[in-house]
Formats: C-alpha cells, structure tokens, sequence
C-alpha cells in the first residue's frame, strides 16, 4: 500500500510529514510526496486509519492538501493530485474513482495532451477505453505508461530520497562560560566533529554560522564567508577565533550551535611555472588577522572601478577571479599619491588660472597649471559629479593636483 | 574664425545624438559660415545636411569617417566632386565586399579612390602610410581638446608628428551633439551600440560634455597655443569647393536606332499607343499629346518616359499586370505609353499637376505591380538592364519611434524586461491619442511618477531619442537608375534580401537632390486581379480583359451602393461601408470621389459631412467662394483633390503655379511643419488683398492645410477607382475565382481570410475544402466551385506541399507518410485534423488522425514497407463545434458553420439580433448584437471613438464605441475575441451601425476567428 498527500499549503512539511510513517518516501514533486506504508496496519489499523492519522499528523505540521492510499503508487499519486480530501482506492475500484477524471490530470508532456485532445479523449475513461494495443503502437511506452496509470495499475517502485546529512551541530552547556578561550575548547570539538564529517562525504564548506546561546535568552549570531571551500578544522577554527576577538558574545553562553554549509571541494592543479602563491587558507587566516587590527573595511583587495569618477575604486574582500591585466600602460606615467580625503584649499584665480593656494595654513604660489581638466559623469544617479581639475606646479617645488567641486577647492594629491 | 570640421550626426547610427538640422542650426547660429558632416561609414544624413545648410546660408561640406580594416578610421573630407564621387565609390567597394555590418576599407581600396580627398589624422595610422595615399598637400594633423589630460598627451604627440613631417595642423572639436545638453543623449546611444546598461558601461562613456559645436572664439582660445590650427579650419574650407548641389547625377539615356532620336522615338510610340487608345482619336486627344509631347522635348525629358515606358513594355510581354498611378495619370502621353489607365482628356484632369516648365523639377511616375514574385521579376530587370552598381533601392531610414524609444532607452537606464513590457503595452497603438494620453500619464499608469528622478530622467531621454535614426533599411520600391555609375552619386550597399542593392539615402533625399525615382510599388490587390484572370482562364474557360470591362455596370453598382464591398479595393474598410449607402456611388467618377473621401485629409478638413450631405440633396452645392465654383463644380462644391486645392490657391491668394507647387510639397512632406505656417500666412495675405476674409478665409485654410499629411491627388484616385472597379465586377461576376485570389495573395486588404470566404460563401459561393487528393498548393477553382489550397494550412511548408500534390493519389494515410517522407509529424497530423486526409483515410477526422500516429512511428527495416492492417480507429467523429474548431486552428478559417452559429439559440433567448436583423432594425431602436470582433479601429480622426466590426453568420455589423465607455472597459474591448453589445440602433439611409451602450464578453468554447485592429 502506498500514501500520497498533494499539499496546497505547507509544502515544506511534506517530507517530514512522510518521514514520520516511513524511511521509504519519494518527494515526487515539490508539492507531493508518496509513501510505503505497507507495514502500518499492526501499528495504526487499516487503510482509512492510516489515512485518518496523516491527516491528524498533517494538521498539526501546517500542511493542507489532499491525501490518496491505493495498492500503488501511482494510483495514489493521482488520487491525491485529482480528488479531493482523503481518498482511499481498494484494489479493482479504481474506475469508479477515476473514470469521470479530465485527460489533463495524467502526468505527460504537453505534445502529448495535445495529441490526445485531437482524438477527442476528454476523460480518462474514454482513454482507458481504448485499445491497449491500438494504444502502445501508437503512443509507445509512454501511451502504455499512461494506460496504466488511468487504470489504476501504474505500478512502480518509488524513487527514494536520500536521508539528509546535516552539518549542524548543538551543545548545550552544563554551566554558562564567559571566558573566550573554554568557549572556543567547546567550538572546536563541534568543529572537528563536523569537519570530519565533511570529510566523510568527500564534502567542504565556505560558510560558517555559529549562534551562541546567550543568558538571558538573547543569541548572538556570527556568520563567515570564505573564498575557498575547506574542511581544514584547525583553520576554521581560527577564523572563528579571530571573529569572535572582535566581536566578543558580551555575555555568557548557556549553549552554541554551529553549522556548515556543505560545497564540492576545491580541486587544484598548481601550475609549474607560475610563481607560487601563500595558501588561501594561510592568506585569509593572515588577512583576518589584519582585518582585527584595521578594520574589515580596510583590507582586502583594492579594485579599480570602470567608471571615469576620479579615484573610484572598492575594496573585494577575496581576490578578483579574473587574472589581473600586465598589458604595459601605452604610455610612461608619473605615480600619483591621493590624499584621502581631499583637503580642502582656498584657491585664488587670475584670468580663469590659478595664482595661489592655501592649503594646511601654507599658502603657496602657483608657478605653472596645466588645466582645466573637466570631468562629469553617472547624470543618471544621486552622485552625479561635476568638477574641474588643475595640475599645479607650486612654490614648494611640488607638483599639485587641485580641482574644484560643488563651489569648493580641494587638493587631491601630489605627483610622486 | 573658425569652421568645424569634424561633426557626426544622428546618422552616424548611435555615433551621433544632434540631427543634421540641429547641427546646421546651432552652426548658423554661431555665425559659422561652413561646416562638414562627418559621419562614420556613410552618407544617409548628407542631403538633409546640405538642405538645411542651403536653407540657412552655410556650406555644407561633406566628408566620412571610413574604418580601415587594419583598424581605426580614415578621416576624409571631399574636395570636389572627384573626391566625392571617390568617396562614395570608396563606401560602395567595402559595403558591397562584405556582410551587413563588418564593412571595413582595405589599404588598397583607399589608394584606389584617394584622389581628391583630404585626410585628418590623429596619429593613429602611419603618417608615411597616409602620405603615399593621399599625398603632402592633403594630409592635416588634428587637434582636439576636449579638457582632457590624456587627450592633451596625444595632442603633444600629434603636434611633434606634425613638425617632424612638416604637416600642417588642424583644430576640430570632434562634434557629437549640437549643444551640451545631448550628452546624457549620447551616453545613452553608446550603450544602445555597445548593448550595455549605462550603469555598467563605465569609461565607454564620454568623460564630459565637452563634445558639442563651439564658437569660433571660443576655439581660439582654445588653441590660443597653435593659432595656425584654428586658421587653417577657414583655409581648408575655402579649398573645399564641393557641396551636393555639384552630384553629376544623369539620368540615362534610352538606346535607340542610328537614324532615330529619343524624342522622335517617343513621339512615334505615343502616337502608335494613342490610335490603341483612343478609338477613335479624337481631336483633344491630338491636341493633348502633341502638348505634352513639346514640353518634353523642350523640358529633355524624353529618355525618362522611355525608360519607364521600357519597364511597362517588359511587364505586358511577360504577362505582368502594371499600372501607373499618382500624378503620371494627368499625362496623356503616360496613357497612351501604356503606362498609366486612366484617359486624363476623357477625365478632364490637371496635366500640369504631372510636368510643369516653370516647376523644373522631374515628374514622379510610379507603378503599380502584383506584389511577391513578379514585382521582384521586375526589380531584377531593373538592375540586369542598368548593371549593379547602375540601379538601387532607396532606402527607408528607421526612427526611433514609441516602444523602440522606450525600450532602448529603458534598458540602458537598468529598466527591468517585465518593467518595460508593462509600460510598453500602454504606448498607444491607436491612431488616436487624447489630450490625456501624454508620456507622463504612459509612465503614470505604469506606476511611475514625474518627481522621481530616474523616472524623470527616463522620460526626458525619452522623448529626446524620438524620430533619431536607429539605422537604415530599404524601401518598399522606390529605384534610383543612373547614367554611368550610381554608386559615384550615392554609396550602394547590399540589402538584406539577395540581389538587391540599396542607396544611402531615402525618398526625400532623392527628391531633394534631384535624383530620378521610379516606384515600383507592390499591390496585393494586382496580384489577386492577376490571378483572378489565370483563375477564371483555367477554372471557367473564359477570357477577361480587365483593360475592356464593361463600363458602369448596373449590378456592380449596386454591391458598392448597398456597402456589400468585403475584399474590394480601397472601398471594403468599416468607413467606406458607412459612406457608401449615403454616398451611392453611380458611375465611374464616383468612385474616383469615394477613394478619395474616407481619407483623413477630407475628414479632418470636414469635407466628408457637406460632400455626403450634398450627394443625398440634402444641402445645396455651394462653393466656399463664388470664384471656386468652377474649380469645385464636379464635387458639388466641396475640394477634395490636390489639384483643386491648388488651383483654390492660385485663385484666391493669387499664387502662381511654383508657389502652388511648393505649396503641394509642403503637403506631403512630413518634415514641413514650419513651411507649412509660412504658406499658410502667405495664403491669408493673399486672401486679404483679394478681400476673402473672416470665416470664409479660416474655411478656405483649413480645407487647403488639412492636406498637410494625407492630399490625394485627382488623377492617383482615378488610377485605384479602376482598380476598384475591376475588382467589383470580378467580386460580382466572378467571386470564387475573385476570393480563391485574395485568399492566395494574403497577407493583404481590411479582412482576416476568414471573412473573406464566409463572405464569399454567403454570396453562394460553393467552397471545397482542404484535401490531399485534389488541393494545389494555392487555392483554385475546381468544377467552379473554390478549391481550399494547401497554403492555408498552418504550418505545412511549401516543399512539402508541393511534393504531396506532385505524388499523388495516395492509397491511405501509410502510404501518403512513405512516399512524402518530406512531410513532419505535425504537418500529417495537421493535415488530418483538418480534414484534409478523410479521403485516403476512408473515414472521417479522427480516423485519418488514429492512421497518422501509426503510420509515425517507425517500424525499422524490415517491416517498413508492409502497410499495416488498420480497421476503423476507435475514435469517435468529431462534433460540429469540434470541427469547427479543429479548421480554424489548422487553417484560421472554416467552411462550415460560423462559429457564433452554435450559439444562436442561446443567444436569441438573450434577445440578440443576428446582423440581418440588426440592418432592418428601426433608426433609434434599442438593440443587442453579437458576434467575432472582426476588426477594431481607433483613428487619429475619430477624437477617441472606437469603431468595431463583428461577424456573425449573417454578415458584418458595425458598431460605435464613446471615449467614455472605451476607458471604461478597454479590456474587455481590445481583448475579448467574442463581445456582445447593446445599443441604439443608428440607421441612416440604409448605413447602420449600434451606437454602444453596454459591452460584455460573450464567453464561448470556439476558437475564434483573428481580428485586425488598426490605427
């Protein structure tokens, strides 16, 4: 005997649902799941009281739909994606149930459905009373396939879904722990115990969740992402530490969950003639540890944006994929120095050219400008710009780059 | 001073963002007295450059940007017409040698036509290469500045490059727009070009906007450091001697004997054509011709006629029905060359409205051809006579118009698909567009509003990318012919259709520039008239000479008068049916009056109501003015031709015969508006002196500038009236012949091919259907009765029907799948759910469907050739509505019952009248009707009114929906396939139509018919 339940409501609880009759399940589509419950009668009583329990045990996961029980599989497939509420079919009384169903319910490709609406077959009746024969000449294997389905004989073995790994991962705590070093004594048991479990399945991670149960009830959540996929404990472990000496939980923890999120592993070839490069895990471990002195934001991978916006560019916090370019500029330039920010200047103009600056309480004379350079760009948003650039030749002998914003002057830096 | 030298426009195809006019307008505005075009690979934007420059006062100089297939471009300015003509021979060699869009010059190419043009160049290829082309006293080093640093490096290389070899300098601005404010414009276009959103497109961009026309003084100062750059701009430009007015364009000679002239020539054919004319040849006849015949000579116009004459005599000797129309048929020398159909002496037409001396411009003849492969026969005698690079298409140039607008322009700004699907469904389709269908209320709908900035933005690029050129297509047929080589008077490039080559510029410009069109138009009507005839020869034995119809008629007058017209020419549309009972068209003339009336021009100019009026005897035939009355006594006082309204001006405002000829122009020339005002003042001074003011002077203006768009000439009227004409008689006495015609030559006419033959079935038509055994591959007329072709079935393609009628007759289902293996699976089952297999299927639909699956399926080797054992399938015939059905998804029409047939009973319990007895229904009475929307319509003229037509199996009745109720239930009205209406019957003289009160879906389980739905 077989169980279907075709949810309209609550899809996430099917498998559950299925998995607290039977190990033998097959989520058939998102929405349905099918089920043996084939060694159920000694437990639960007959057919209508196996069905009576799902529906009792649906009800309290939060899932609607309809339920089918027939002698297979497919014949409770299509009672609970066709009829209404429970439907239980006894051996030989398929017909009755589905004679008068529309042709549209059978579980076939379009082309298919088509063909059979040109034959006029508008009931599943009017396709069973055709000849099987006439049928499987026609149709091949799929026609004989549907056959049988309409009939009510369409057995079939179930696909059966794998039991999910999970990689997560609960301790609750005899006692709170405030310190940082017992507290990462504890997380690096569970880490190693998920690690090894990744290893198992020949499996890594790039993410790391860890909650940390709070006194008081409150959690305190720290998520890592990283750029490589790993099932290195110790470097976890790491990472983590150099996390939460940052971000310290502030109380004590009553309990910790951690989970992995399980990836495919990283498979490389080094080459053997490229210039060897740190490990990414040495790299991200030493990266953290410079992440906790200067800030998050202030250490990564700096990138040039595609924009003419002057000095526009982003911090990656994991290396670009794509090689970085070695093509020669087409022309010798000088190295710029930015100052970030600007500062600010007070310029004094002559004849559309500028004749002083004072800039850091230094007022200087401007000998030589090359300019203006105008620059103006992204109209289309809020940070539209507008500016016009001087290259300056000062008193002091240094070559500034000035320009002019918003009605204000700003030196932006010095050519080196 | 300073001139520019380096501009693209808007025809540099996303290169550019200004119009040529805006460009000329800002130069002038500048006080610039010359500046060249420069846009890249091609010449589409240099005659509306050069007109508007001529307009203005300054010169136009003309030059390309070329790319170079060793990269980069060739900056190239033409010096005189040797370096232009080098120049277009130049584009043509690289467009003709390679595909659409990867065009690029090759180093040989560029020495190969060098000669007379000046290169700028920026240092990007080698000077000693350039040298070698182009020569020392026609290379010039550019300098740009565009307040850009990086730029300024290269300028200091250009500068020591142009010392080095002792070259002179030149400044440019390397203009892309006109004025600064395009810059967001320009942005936009290069993502369109680079198919980048303008958030991704990074330094593609421009850095500033720095890219516009500038003042001479402001370039001085500029390269206040190089002087001699902005001095050499004035020097260069005064070397550059051509402009457009210089092309060299001739039009080619006929060939004719040693001892023979072409005019002698030409005036021996018209005489011959005038005795087979006019029988006899009267003395106006004589009198006519021998007029225009002198003005030819005297005008040198001879070779022109011939050669039109020369087209027209290939298209008879190959049994190809031709037919002038436009102003051509005001010549009699036209008629009697066979050329046109109309007798112009006999219609008393305006010769002069054809071929003026004081005009001095070529006439205009254009012919008409049976669209598809005949018109394309004609096309390719053209170019084989005057050799590829001799004849070519005009070209269409493609705008931004609407949805294309928004659709670019939105996706460049990061404007999601679903986004602007959803405000491109509420661009307006219709013709008409209220005071409240404006872009803010289009964006508003959608969910956007004004105040937000993007939004905002959005629309301002909008409406400023409308009507710039998107890029270049071909015109239906108009063809530019040469003496000598068109491709030194234009660039040609291939077309995308084979054999066919196309010129750079379109219909106006070659009106401009004086290059002689001939169009050679497709009709879908001269195809059906054609053949009609072979139909008529084959399917009834019996011989029509459409040149020798009998003239008026009685009983085809009376289809006309009656509004029974579905198929005809030009009288069949939802508006002619309401004119014709009022209008009741008599005798020839008439009908040249009814073409010309259901045209926006007479209804906007309120010309439509006093013409009916008066044609019923309701209203007196007065004239707007009593000096008119002559001009206007054959449309009872009312003008409605072009050439009355010309003789209108030349008599009210004094206007001369060139004055009434711009005048004319102006009308037709969409890009006119201003000209238009000018003339208008003129007129009403002109009026004034003569002392025709107040109401009379407005009524007069109005009815002349209502012709702004849509003027129909006299003589273009006559022209489609006979056609017309052959097409009713054909329709009356000859209707399956006439509609196996028309629904062979589809797409074509007002009509979905449904109501076509459900009409020419209420008409007693008898219509076999579909059949493998009997059906050709195009509809034809079997026992005289209307063979259904295997052309109408959807999606059978024309080899395999050609092959099924090829191998016939077939003993089953099994057999016809063996020996046609080129048929597919869905083309048999196709074939047998439409019925067309019941004959070899010995049964009916479902049967032959049953076979059709068997004999699908593959058996292998050695089974294949053993026909299986079949008995009847166990499927049960289809029902009436089930065929219904199945005939109008396989062929879009059925021969059986209409599909509002099945319904009928319901629908009378719901007191709906069928449309035979909505036409008997008393004016005012209230009344439902229902049926399958046949046709929508929204026009410009109709301030918002819905008109829509609905069939049932009785016929076609129309309704009339208010602005109001058409907001109320847009959907339902644009959407529904089947709608029932309630209204008041308006029945005026035997025109009837409901005006709508209530409108509803009216739910059905039939496929429905497909509606056309219109502007």
């Amino acid at each position: 005997m077989f169980a279907a339940v075709h949810a309209s409501s609550g899809e996430d609880g099917l498998e559950e649902l299925a998995r607290s009759f039977s190990p033998h399940i097959e989520m058939t589509s998102a929405d349905t799941v099918t089920f043996d419950i084939g060694g159920l009668r000694r437990l639960l009583g007959g057919p209508h009281q196996i069905a009576s329990e799902i529906a009792h045990r649906a009800n309290e996961r939060g899932v609607a739909g309809n339920i089918g029980i027939a002698a297979t599989a497919e014949t409770a497939i299509l009672a609970s994606r066709s009829l209404p509420g429970v439907t239980v079919i006894a051996p030989g009384e398929e017909a009755r149930h589905f004679d008068g169903l529309r042709i549209e319910v059978l579980p076939t490709t379009d082309e298919m459905r088509m063909l059979l609406h040109r034959w006029g077959i508008r009931t599943l009746g009017e396709f069973c009373a055709l000849p099987e024969s006439g049928v499987l000449e026609r149709l091949g294997a799929e026609g004989r396939r549907l056959l049988r389905i309409a009939r009510g004989d369409g057995d079939r073995p179930l696909r059966s879904a794998p039991i999910p790994t999970g990689y997560l991962e609960r301790l609750e705590l005899d006692y709170p722990v405030q310190l940082l070093e017992p507290l990462l004594f504890l997380i690096s048991r569970l880490m190693h115990e998920l690690c090894d479990r990744l290893r198992t399945h020949a499996r890594a991670t790039t993410e790391v969740h860890l909650v940390l149960e709070l006194e008081g009830g409150t959690e305190h959540p720290r998520s890592m992402q990283l750029p490589f996929a790993t099932h290195d404990a110790k470097t976890l472990l790491k990472l983590v530490q150099l996390d939460l000496e940052r971000h310290p939980p502030g109380t004590a923890v009553s309990a910790i969950r951690l989970r992995l999120v399980p990836v495919d592993p990283r498979r490389v070839q080094n080459n053997l003639y490229s210039p060897p490069a740190p490990q990414p895990e040495k790299l991200e471990l030493t990266l953290g540890k410079i992440r906790a002195m200067v800030g998050v934001a202030n250490a990564g991978f700096p990138e040039v944006l595609n924009t003419h916006r002057p000095d526009a560019w982003r911090m990656r916090m994991s290396a670009p994929s794509s090689k970085l370019s070695v093509e020669a500029p087409p022309s010798p330039r000088i190295a710029f120095r930015y100052y970030r920010p600007a500062r600010e200047a007070l310029v004094e103009m002559r004849s559309g050219r500028p004749q002083r600056m004072k800039s850091s309480n230094a007022v200087l004379t401007v000998e030589r400008a090359a300019g203006p350079w105008r620059l103006s760009g992204d109209w289309w948003s809020a940070e539209c710009y507008v500016r016009e650039e001087w290259d300056i030749e000062a008193s002091d002998d240094v070559l500034y780059r000035i320009y002019l914003a918003r009605q204000k002057w700003f030196v932006e830096g010095i050519y080196d | 001073m300073y001139i520019e030298l380096h501009s693209r426009s808007s025809f540099a195809f996303l290169e550019g963002a200004s119009n040529p006019e805006d460009l000329v307008e800002s130069c002038a505005g500048l006080d610039m007295p010359a500046m060249a075009l420069m846009d890249t690979d091609n010449l589409s934007g240099a005659p509306r450059f050069y007109m508007a420059a001529r307009k203005l006062g300054v010169k136009a100089h003309i030059g390309v940007e070329v790319t170079s297939a060793a990269g980069g471009r060739h900056v190239l300015l033409a010096e005189n017409r040797t370096g232009y003509q080098n120049l277009c021979r130049l584009l043509t060699a690289m467009k003709l040698s390679a595909p659409k869009g990867k065009a690029a010059a090759t180093e040989l190419q560029f020495r190969q036509f060098a000669e007379g043009l000046i290169c700028l160049t920026r240092g990007e290829h080698s000077v000693e290469l350039l040298l070698s082309i182009y020569g020392r006293s026609n290379l010039f080093v550019e300098l740009q500045r565009h307040f850009d640093r990086d730029e300024e490096a290269r300028n200091q290389r250009s500068v020591d490059l142009a010392r080095a070899h002792q070259l002179p300098l030149l400044a440019t601005n390397g203009v892309r727009y006109a004025d600064p404010v395009k810059r967001e414009l320009m942005d936009v276009l290069t993502c369109v070009r680079n198919k980048t959103t303008i958030a991704e497109a990074g330094r593609l961009l421009l850095r500033n906007s720095e890219r516009h026309l500038k003042s001479g003084r402001e370039m001085a100062r500029l390269f206040a450091d190089h002087p001699e750059a902005v001095r050499n701009t004035v020097e260069l430009s005064s070397r550059l001697g051509f402009t457009l007015a210089d092309l060299g364009y001739r039009f080619p000679p006929y060939p004719v004997g040693p001892d023979e002239t072409m005019n002698g020539f030409l005036r021996n054919r018209t005489q011959e054509g005038a005795q087979w004319r006019y029988r006899p040849y009267h003395e106006r006849a004589q009198k006519q011709i021998e007029r225009e015949l002198n003005l030819i000579e005297k005008l040198d116009l001879a070779g022109y006629f011939l050669i039109v004459w020369d087209i027209v005599r290939y298209c008879r000797e190959n049994g190809i029905l031709a037919q002038g129309r436009g102003s051509a048929a005001n010549s009699a020398v036209c008629y009697s060359l066979g050329i046109t159909a109309v007798d112009p002496v006999g219609m008393d037409l305006l010769f002069e409205r054809f071929l003026s001396e004081e005009r001095g411009e070529w006439p205009d003849i254009d012919i008409d051809l049976p669209s598809g492969d005949q018109r394309e026969k004609v096309i390719q005698y053209v170019y084989h006579r005057y050799g590829q690079h001799g004849a070519a298409m005009t070209a269409n140039i493609i705008t931004y118009r609407g949805r294309s607008g928004l659709r670019d322009v939105g996706k460049v700004l990061g404007y999601s698909q679903e986004e602007l699907n959803r405000l491109a469904s509420l661009v307006s389709l219709w013709g008409f567009k209220g005071e409240n269908e404006t872009v803010e209320r289009q964006f508003a709908e959608a969910g956007y509003q004004r105040d937000n900035a993007r939004v905002s933005k959005f629309m301002q690029l909008y409406q400023q990318i409308q009507d710039l050129p998107r890029h270049l297509g071909q015109h239906s047929g108009g063809m530019v012919i040469c003496q000598g080589s068109l491709d030194q008077v234009v660039p040609l490039e291939p077309a995308t259709m084979p054999n066919r080559v196309v010129i750079q510029w379109d219909k106006e410009d070659c009106a401009d520039l004086g290059l002689i069109k001939v169009d050679l138009l497709g009709l879908g009507m001269m195809a059906a008239l054609e053949e009609s005839i072979e139909l008529i020869r084959t399917g009834f034995h019996e011989e029509v000479d459409l040149a020798h119809l009998p003239q008026d008629d009685p009983q085809v007058f009376e289809q006309l008068q009656t509004a029974d017209t579905v198929g005809l020419f030009q009288v069949e549309s939802r508006a002619q049916m309401a004119s014709l009972p009022l209008t009741k068209p008599k005798n020839f003339y008439d009908l040249v009056v009814q073409v010309a009336i259901i045209r926006p021009g007479p209804i906007v100019g309120k010309m439509y109501h006093p013409y009916t009026r008066r044609r019923q005897g309701l209203e007196a035939p007065i004239s707007l003015h009593p000096s008119l009355d002559k001009v206007l006594e054959r449309t009872l006082g009312v003008p409605l031709f072009q050439e009355q309204l010309l003789k209108m001006a030349m008599i009210v405002a004094d206007f001369t015969g060139g004055e009434a000829e711009e005048l004319r122009r102006a009308m037709g020339f969409k890009r006119s508006e201003k000209r238009m005002v000018e003339i208008e003042q003129r007129l009403r001074k002109g009026m004034d002196s003569k002392g025709i003011t107040g109401e009379q002077q407005n009524a007069i203006v109005q009815s002349i500038t209502s012709f702004a768009l849509y003027g129909f000439p006299e003589s273009h009227a006559a022209s489609f009236a006979l056609l017309v004409y052959a097409s009713a008689w054909l329709r009356c006495y000859y209707n399956a012949a006439f509609t196996a015609a028309l629904l062979n030559c589809q797409p074509m006419g007002f009509y979905h091919p449904a109501t076509l033959l459900k009409d020419a079935q209420r008409h007693g038509v008898k219509v076999l259907p579909v059949d493998v055994e009997h059906s050709d591959w195009r509809c034809k007329i079997e026992e005289r009765c209307l063979r259904l072709g295997l052309n109408q079935v959807r999606g059978l393609r024309q080899d395999a029907g050609a092959a099924i009628v090829s191998r016939r007759p077939y003993r089953s289902v099994f057999d016809l799948s063996q020996r046609v293996p080129e048929l597919m699976k869905d083309e048999l089952r196709q074939l047998a759910s439409i019925g067309a297999l019941n004959r070899i299927g010995d049964g009916h639909r479902r049967d032959a469907l049953w076979q059709t699956e068997l004999a699908l399926k593959p058996v292998g080797p050695l089974l294949e050739s053993i026909e299986p054992l079949e008995g009847l399938s166990p499927l049960r015939p289809m029902n009436p509505i089930e065929r219904t059905n199945a005939d109008l998804s396989g062929t879009g029409m059925s021969i059986g019952r209409h599909p509002v047939a099945f319904y009928r009973e319901r629908l009378r319990a719901m007191r709906v009248l069928t449309t035979a007895e909505l036409k008997r229904a008393g004016n005012g009475t209230v009344a439902r009707i229902a049926g399958c929307v046949i046709c929508r319509q929204r026009p410009e003229t109709a301030k918002g009114f819905m008109f829509l037509s609905l069939e049932d199996e009785t016929g076609i009745s129309n309704a009339i929906v208010h602005p109001d109720l058409f907001e109320a239930n847009r959907l339902v009205l644009v959407s529904q396939p089947f709608l029932l209406l309630e209204g008041i019957v308006q029945n005026a003289a035997g025109a009837v139509s409901l005006k709508v009160a209530r409108v509803q879906g009216f739910v059905q389980e039939s496929v429905a018919m497909r509606s056309h739905n219109f502007r």
